[in-house]
């Protein structure tokens, strides 16, 4: 059986709740039901199925990872059958349509006697990959083990979105005459959120800690942008302000700073008795929206 | 043929209420058995496991999982018609099914 993090897309250092989500979003992508005409739906809904089972207990999951269990050590005994399997013949209660029984494939095999598709062709092959944040940003080449062991080189283009899916013309399985084109890989990238940085299309969005003093007097801040550091020049009074870095987003786009003034981590007995004598000049209540 | 305790039995995940609740609403169609409860054929325990999934494994909200049903009842029934008009087909002669291929390409 594949590895089951290649299976999922995701990180050998995943959360849970990142294997859960990788596994819902392909759960819903490739149930057989909702692809009865692809033969090999059913073949990776219970490979992403089997992998789910198996990362989402952490006891398996460890053993897996100390190299105690294969993967096939978590299978599930034999699946019940799915829907699609009776639907489309015998499915006398919940459609109208007569007929026998048949496989979900036979219809397709049909399609390509009369032309309506091309049955000399390779399949297409469905991987998911997950990418950091950076690497979606800047782009990067990431190589992919497939479950044979050969490997497969993928050029991250540089903005790419969570959920994009990339095709490797020619990388599916090959043709099954010389008539026939290969099928593609089509690979489901999902980007991992980063620790600050967010992303709104080519645009990034920072929250930038600044202390107290920095809040009200403005001054120079270093700033991480997505190629490296930046100093940049706080404005006095900045809070509640985006700040534009021009260029510094992906492709062309901008970077946003929004500055979030953090209080001081101890007694600042100067800065009490300061504030003992101070009247705001413009001095509203910040709870009034609450009453 | 299984009766409603085998079914909760093949999906420990489920409950009897809520699988109650889907025959209620007729998502699941089992028939009646003689006295009380249900028969379930294979079909039957096939729906349920395919709208458990639906529901648990894609999150499908309970007010959209009506209109996926139906959306996916009819894609069946479509498949089933394409199927005997292709079989019917196949059993044509030769030169019918090649004016068909030509006018399909």
């Amino acid at each position: 059986m594949d590895d089951p993090y290649v299976t999922l897309g995701v990180a050998r250092t995943a959360t849970t709740d990142e294997i859960r989500a990788a596994f819902r979003k392909l759960a819903k992508k490739h149930h057989p039901d909702l692809n009865p005409g692809d033969a090999a739906a059913a073949e990776r809904f219970k490979a992403i199925s089997a992998a789910h089972e198996l990362l989402s207990d952490p006891d398996k999951r460890a053993r897996f990872d100390r190299g105690e269990i294969d993967a096939t050590g978590a299978e599930k005994p034999p699946e019940q059958p799915f829907y699609r399997d009776f639907a489309q013949g015998g499915g006398r209660r919940y459609a109208s349509a007569g007929g026998q029984p048949i496989d979900p494939e036979d219809l397709d095999e049909l399609l390509a006697a009369f032309g309506a598709r091309p049955r000399a062709d390779g399949r297409d092959m469905h991987y998911a990959l997950t990418v950091s944040f950076l690497d979606a940003a800047k782009g990067a080449q990431r190589r992919l083990t497939l479950p044979d062991g050969s490997t497969l080189d993928v050029t991250i283009p540089p903005g790419l979105e969570d959920g994009q899916v990339l095709r490797l013309r020619g990388k599916g399985t090959p043709a099954r005459d010389a008539k026939g084109k290969p099928g593609d890989a089509l690979i489901e990238v999902q980007v991992a959120p980063h620790p600050f940085f967010r992303r709104e299309g080519k645009n990034i969005e920072l929250d930038l800690p600044v202390t107290l003093k920095e809040a009200i007097l403005g001054g120079k801040v270093t700033v991480p942008t997505i190629d490296g550091p930046v100093v940049m020049t706080l404005p006095a009074n900045a809070t509640g302000k985006r700040i534009r870095l021009k260029g510094r987003g992906i492709g062309g786009g901008d970077q946003y700073v929004v500055p979030k003034p953090v209080m001081p981590d101890a007694d600042e007995p100067e800065l009490a008795a300061l504030l003992a004598d101070w009247t705001p000049r413009h001095g509203r209540n910040p709870r009034e929206g609450m009453s | 043929m299984a009766t409603f305790e085998d079914v909760l039995t093949r999906f420990p995940d489920l409950d009897r209420i809520e699988v109650e609740r889907w025959i209620a609403q007729r998502w699941v169609r089992p028939d009646p058995a003689d006295g009380d409860g249900w028969v379930f054929e294979e079909i039957d325990i096939a729906r349920v496991r395919l709208i458990r999934d639906l529901r648990r494994t894609c999150e499908v909200p309970p007010d959209v999982l009506p209109m996926m049903l139906s959306l996916l009842d009819q894609l069946y029934e479509t498949r089933g018609r394409l199927d005997a008009v292709l079989r019917a087909l196949v059993d044509q002669p030769e030169t019918v099914r090649e004016v068909v291929r030509k006018a399909l390409s």
